[in-house]
């Protein structure tokens, strides 16, 4: 017999594997690959080197960040739970004696992993295009803190829309609405307000962290570490609140056969 | 009342819709089948005992446990779901493996117990197949490998033999009586008295989401036998197939509703049954499922639940 953590292990393998496969994944995957195409277009009309360069991280600040990470954890996320319940295949791992948190918190590392293997390549490959295509050489930490940045946003997106997955039959609707009206629109306003966004603590950090070139000037006000904490702990919550959600949540789909 | 399941006065509703209306019951050991017209409120049952739905009022126990509860306890208990939804992507190896895994059983074990689950089931060779190639047939075993893979005491299987072809609910069926001899408990659901009738005369019969009789069935059988059997078969060649059927004593009619699709009336469905999958073996015949119209069912399940009021 093996305890909770071999039990978590299965999940999260489980939950990686059925991300990863099938159409909704391919077509994932050419979404993510936006960013790296259309710096190879900008680098094929010859530019500067340094606007090769500057371009590619801009559109890491302007696209991949807040668009295509977003709608790759939202999918991914969300879907979690609610195709399965749809699906009727959720029954499977929820009548068997593995506890229900380890089945949320299993869930949500396994749609981190596989985002992350859609969104970190999304975000580092610009970079190397840029590179390839003519574009100046980046300081060493720029691609680390892109990665980083990369992660904080999967973590937080990811165990939000998770919780959304368990807590609405409109995950994707809901999950839309925020990540294009909410993370969009209260940054523009003036005080406070950004302050309730994901976008920016993400922006704070990459502007901590890198201290040049477009990103440098990308606004939030604070530091790096404090950002990326308070990231992780947002994702982490909404885990937790998932945890409690999916305890009482019942998981028959809602065109009920009686 | 003592029971491998207890229901006293269950109700769930679905918005507007009850599911179950103040179900009461008692499922002893050994195999009982609860059998009721589509929409009676089996599914519903065997979702809160499954733990998927909460009852609204009343007491539902399984193993001495709340029904709704989570825990080791649920080890204990195999459930075959009645949608052929599986994770598709999987292989049918993997399928029973993972969901060991989950139940906490080592890696080791866990193949080992697979092995001997998928081998139970006839399904040895396919083990390595992904399960979207799988047939309606092999879904349904590969399910009932999952729900016994763990060696549980109680057994829930909602529809097992829905859609299997006759080979297979023979062997399906001679399954479910071997772990039954090996002091297991199973409650299997169907819409079929006949399939149920073969398995076990302990029977639950359920209609508008209530409990309209318990025990023996010889009175309503009789009701039952007093009029024609429906039963749709699926074949490539109905002419054929209806030619040899056609010729048993008990049969009354053979109708050709479409193409590949035969409609037999019988006078004894026992009869039929059991005689099915000899004839498809020995004539070499394809019979890709076997389905009972419930129509007259339905008539006699009418008539009890005005019965009881």
């Amino acid at each position: 017999m093996t305890g909770e953590l071999g039990r978590l292990g299965t999940v999260v393998w489980l939950s990686f594997r059925g991300s990863v496969y099938g159409a909704r994944a391919l077509g994932l995957a050419a979404f993510a690959a936006m960013p790296a195409v259309i710096v190879a277009a900008i680098a094929s009309a010859r530019p500067a080197a340094s606007a090769i360069s500057d371009s590619a991280l801009a559109l890491f600040g302007l696209l991949t960040l807040p668009i295509v990470a977003m709608v790759v954890i939202l999918v991914l996320a969300a879907a979690q739970f609610r195709t399965e319940i749809d699906a009727e295949t959720l029954v499977y791992l929820s009548d068997r004696s593995v506890d229900r948190s380890t089945l949320v918190v299993g869930k949500y590392l396994g749609s981190v992993a596989a985002a992350l293997v859609l969104i970190l390549p999304s975000s580092l490959l610009p970079l190397a295009v840029a590179i390839l295509g003519g574009g100046s050489a980046y300081g060493s930490g720029v691609p680390g803190a892109v990665a980083a940045a990369a992660v904080l946003a999967t973590l937080a997106y990811g165990g939000f829309f998770l919780f959304l997955g368990l807590a609405t039959r409109s995950a994707l609707l809901v999950g839309l609405i925020f990540g294009f009206l909410w993370e969009e629109l209260l940054p523009l306003l003036p005080g406070d307000v950004p302050k309730f966004t994901v976008i920016f603590y993400l922006r704070s950090y990459l502007s901590s962290v890198i201290t040049s070139g477009p990103l440098s000037g990308y606004g939030g006000a604070l530091d790096g570490s404090s950002a990326a904490a308070v990231l992780v702990l947002f994702g982490a919550a909404f885990v937790i609140l998932g945890c409690f959600v999916f305890r009482f949540l019942e998981t028959a789909p809602e065109k009920e056969s009686v | 009342m003592t029971g491998v399941v207890v229901a006293d006065s269950v109700t769930k509703r679905y918005g507007e819709v009850l599911g179950l209306n103040g179900f009461s019951a008692n499922f002893p050991e050994g195999i009982t089948g609860l059998v009721g017209p589509n929409g009676a409120g089996k599914s519903t049952l065997f979702r809160l005992l499954a733990g998927q739905l909460k009852v609204d009022s009343g007491r539902l126990t399984i193993l001495g446990e709340p029904a709704w509860g989570q825990g080791e306890f649920r080890r204990r208990i195999g459930y075959c779901p009645e949608p052929p939804s599986l994770f598709d992507w999987m292989t049918g190896n993997d399928f029973v493996t993972t969901l060991l895994r989950l139940d906490g059983f080592s890696r080791e074990e866990a193949a080992a117990r697979c092995a001997r689950a998928m081998a139970e089931v006839a399904l040895t060779g396919d083990g390595n197949r992904r399960l979207r190639v799988y047939s309606k047939g092999m879904r349904q075993r590969v399910k009932f490998a999952q729900c016994i893979a763990h060696d549980p005491e109680l057994v829930l299987l909602d529809e097992p033999l829905n859609g299997v072809d006759p080979v297979g609910r023979a062997s399906l069926s001679v399954l479910m009586k071997q772990f039954s001899a090996a002091g297991r408990h199973l409650i299997v659901s169907s819409h079929v008295l006949y399939e149920v009738e073969r398995l076990t005369d302990q029977i639950v019969m359920i209609a508008n989401g209530q409990a309209i009789a318990q025990g023996d069935l010889h009175r309503i059988r009789d009701l039952i036998d007093s009029r024609p059997h429906v039963i749709d078969l699926e074949t490539p060649d109905p002419r054929l197939v209806g030619r040899f059927l056609g010729a048993w004593d008990h049969v009354v009619s053979v109708e050709f509703p479409e193409p590949g699709r035969l409609r037999v009336k019988t006078r004894s469905p026992d009869e039929f049954y059991a005689a099915l999958p000899g004839l498809v073996v020995t004539e070499g015949l394809t019979v890709r499922s076997v389905r009972s119209a419930d129509d007259n069912l339905d008539a006699v399940f009418r008539y009890l639940s005005e019965g009881r009021r």
